[in-house]
């Protein structure tokens, strides 16, 4: 029998203080780099900077080496140690690259976006803790200290979602990211509580460990093991096992904007943009993506089924938002809902390997689109002025900016493609990865499981199709703004931005080619892919899901023909049709800019995203105002009552004691002091201070002595 | 002649002069009134010498005393004068620094 306290050996090493620097350095930003005045930016870049060398290098040394733990004393109640433990392997390595670079790039990029706003220091130190935290996530593995992290990930979110917080709305969507975040995060902990309850430990390798060992027995879930020599013998009913994969699930949810809780990631483009190409498109967003990653090993079957399930739902509903947006940003956010549900539905089907794969290019191509999305809000918020006002977000006022800022305009149709998922770009490798997967996931599970894989391929035909529509309506066409505005009012016409905003967009725009990945067309033999292998799962075996590593790769081999040509030309079915639709001079195209909404069911199903804000706001909302009020009333007319009756009985009791005190007790004092008083006066009599009386006094005593002496 | 007539000489001798110390308001009177009792005590001595056949002890112990209460007079005067010089007054009922 193994024991507990075998597994969570403490280990240190040289590597250790390195990782801790990882995570000290955008600590040390966010406090710190508040007192250098003008420079403070700059000097949080250098900062973010200096990290991403260090997981550069500490990538170089240990890429390939498999995985090193360490591990140190926290703290512990009663028999139950908790360590923190860190770890490097190759996950958390392309992890921390990938939150450091494309932290570096955003700093970069907000040096010239918020040059201009009165709170930059406070928006770059928000931009640190926003790294430092995302980073505890990568480096813990711990579920306990993970979820601390994960905790500051979704406050550094909010107060960046918040950011401009003067404006109503932006404080309204930060508030509801934060609360529909809270409603993930409570199954979070449910999971952790209940792999607690089963394991006694919260370090994953111990979890994991444990998992392994545990049975299945009947329908209980039997572990037992040793703790300090101590035998331990756990069982839950078998339904918990399923319960734990889905609840830590449940945390993804909220943080990968899934659904049912994704409304909050549109929402969250209130905040400044290079902020939504960090946080709500490359990196916290993908941290529920890591985490399924972590615990992969410990979902069984069932949890899977749901992961799958629900991110092809969340991918297919995000994709139909995607089509009718008037606002760049909710399209790009829409469009990163939808590429999170392919991940989380690639986790679901076992494809570990494909999901993180499609994370970082997603990464990478999500945060060009969203910056380079930003340069044109930035440049056309320069066209503004006293007299000129307008919504520099809406694509009604866009139109033929391709003239106008053609750098921009190819770094965005570059990263463009890698999301519709071309050959060439590093979207098709992985997407094909991801589709792939699912086939094949498809065929053995059989039944009613084809129904993840035709919301996943309609999702391509839906991806290519909002994708091409914003192009064309952003760069193609004419120039619309000066049609909308007053005659002459707009003398200016917006340019491509300067170095600063520029470079980061150019680097991501070269990163979603698939040149960097090598020269092929199958995903699978990308070497970024093969750093990842897809671990087996450790569930008991009647729990376990079929692992996608025992399918043959002749299957693979034999469906990828298939999967591949189905894809593009889904692909390029969804481009002509946009292309017919939104091409300069084409109907709907005209129409686009005169309407307020779009008309019709389905494309106001689509606009108004399947109306699940609206539902929310009918059905869930007075259920919860209920609540709220019904508490609120019960406070008021209970519990206050309770406190101010108590209240009162105190200040009565007070009134009594204060009697008590004054009567008895200062009585007694005063009493004593007076008698000692007068006794004092009596003795100080005698001392009249007339010699004459001395003298008869002295005789008297004297006298008296000597009546003594004699009788 | 009886020994009591010679004690109650110095028992009334005593008794004037405590009665001088303790009634007089003037410095010096009571001084005076403190020799008085001391003669008292010195004409006892003298009493119960006369009364001890063949000794002396007590008349020359008396000699002695009067020597002394000479000079304890010369000290007890030179307080008086100083007792004057810091109170500007000799009445008793004017010093009364001792008063608690």
């Amino acid at each position: 029998m193994i024991d507990l306290k075998d597994i969570l050996t403490l280990q240190t090493g040289p590597d250790f203080y390195w990782l801790l620097v990882l995570l000290a350095l955008p600590f040390f930003s966010f406090l710190f780099s508040g007192f250098f005045g003008k420079r403070s930016p700059w000097i949080s870049t250098v900062i973010i900077g200096l990290n991403l060398i260090l997981s550069v290098y500490l990538t170089l040394i240990h890429i390939n080496e498999g995985y090193q733990i360490f591990r140190g004393e926290w703290f512990s109640i009663g028999d139950y140690q908790f360590t923190y433990s860190l770890i490097i392997d190759e996950l958390m390595l392309l992890m921390s690259i990938v939150v450091n670079f494309i932290s570096l790039l955003v700093h970069i990029f907000s040096l010239e976006y918020m040059r201009q706003d009165e709170r930059i220091i406070t928006y770059f130190r928000y931009l640190g803790l926003f790294t430092f935290s995302m980073m505890g996530i990568v480096l813990f593995y711990d579920l306990l200290i993970i979820f601390i992290f994960w905790e500051l990930v979704g406050l550094s979110s909010y107060l960046l979602i918040g950011f401009w917080y003067k404006k109503r709305s932006a404080s309204i969507a930060a508030n509801k990211a934060f609360i529909l975040n809270r409603i993930g995060d409570v199954g979070f902990i449910t999971g952790i509580m209940i792999l607690f309850t089963q394991f006694g430990s919260l370090d994953l390798e111990a979890v994991k460990s444990m998992m392994m060992l545990s049975e299945i027995e009947g329908d209980q879930w039997v572990v037992s093991f040793l703790n300090a020599g101590e035998e331990i013998y756990h069982n839950l009913d078998g339904r918990w096992l399923s319960a734990a994969g889905i609840a830590l699930f449940c945390g993804a949810v909220g943080k990968s904007a899934q659904f049912p809780l994704q409304v909050w990631l549109p929402d969250a483009m209130e905040g400044p943009t290079p902020v939504s190409a960090l946080i709500h498109a490359a990196t916290m967003v993908a941290a529920g993506v890591y985490l399924l990653a972590r615990v992969f090993v410990i979902l069984d079957a069932q949890a899977l089924e749901v992961v799958a399930i629900v991110g092809a739902i969340t991918a297919f509903m995000a994709a139909i938002a995607a089509l009718s947006q008037f606002d760049i940003k909710k399209v790009l956010a829409y469009s990163t809902v939808s590429q999170l549900g392919y991940m989380v539905m690639a986790m679901g089907v076992g494809a570990y390997s494909a999901s993180i794969f499609h994370l970082f290019t997603h990464a990478f191509f999500k945060a060009g689109l969203f910056l380079s999305a930003g340069i044109i809000i930035h440049q056309l918020h320069q066209l503004e002025n006293k007299d000129i006002k307008f919504d520099a977000q809406d694509m009604r006022v866009m139109g033929g900016l391709r003239k106008y800022m053609p750098k921009t305009f190819f770094v965005f149709l570059f990263c463009s493609l890698a999301l519709i998922g071309l050959p060439g770009f590093s979207g098709f490798l992985s997407k094909d990865e991801i589709l792939l997967n699912l086939s094949v996931w498809t065929d053995y599970k059989g039944g009613g499981f084809y129904i993840p894989e035709v919301l996943a391929f309609a999702t391509v035909v839906f991806t290519a199709f909002y994708t091409l529509r914003m192009i064309l309506l952003v760069f193609f066409g004419e120039f619309r703004l000066p049609n909308i505005l007053p005659e002459g009012g707009l003398k200016l016409r917006p340019k491509d931005g300067n170095l600063l905003l520029m470079l980061p967009v150019v680097l991501l725009a070269m990163l979603s080619t698939s040149l960097w990945l090598g020269i092929t067309i199958d995903g699978a033999t990308t070497w970024l892919a093969e750093l990842i292998e897809t671990p087996i799962y450790l569930v008991p075996e009647r729990y376990a899901a079929k692992s996608l590593v025992d399918v043959p790769a002749a299957v693979f081999h034999d469906m990828h023909g298939l999967v591949m040509t189905v894809s593009l030309l889904l692909a390029l079915a969804g481009l002509l049709m946009a292309y017919f639709a939104f091409k300069p001079g084409a109907k709907m195209q005209k129409r686009f800019v005169e309407r307020r909404e779009p008309s019709g069911p389905l494309a106001q199903i689509s606009f108004y995203h399947w109306y699940q804000d609206a539902l929310y706001n009918k059905f869930i909302l007075p259920f919860l105002l209920l609540i709220s009020s019904s508490l609120a009333w019960f406070d008021e007319q209970v519990l206050d009552r309770l406190i101010v009756g108590f209240t009162k009985a105190q200040v009565v009791l007070a009134h009594v004691i204060r009697r008590l005190d004054i009567n008895v007790i200062d009585g007694l004092v005063h009493f004593s002091s007076n008698s000692i008083g007068r006794m004092g006066m009596l003795t100080k009599s005698m001392q009249s201070g007339k010699v004459q009386s001395f003298i008869v006094l002295s005789f008297v005593f004297v006298l008296l002595i000597l009546l003594l002496l004699i009788f | 002649m009886p020994i009591n007539f010679l004690l109650f000489l110095g028992v009334i001798l005593f008794c004037c002069g405590l009665y001088i110390v303790v009634a007089r308001k003037n410095v010096i009177m009571v001084l005076i009134g403190i020799e008085l009792m001391l003669n008292a005590a010195n004409l006892n001595l003298i009493t119960f010498s006369a009364f001890d056949s063949g000794e002396l002890q007590g008349q020359v112990f008396t000699l002695f005393i009067i020597t002394v209460a000479a000079a304890e007079a010369a000290v007890g005067l030179a307080l008086v004068v100083k007792v004057y010089q810091y109170f500007k007054s000799s009445d008793l009922s004017d010093i009364s620094d001792l008063k608690g």
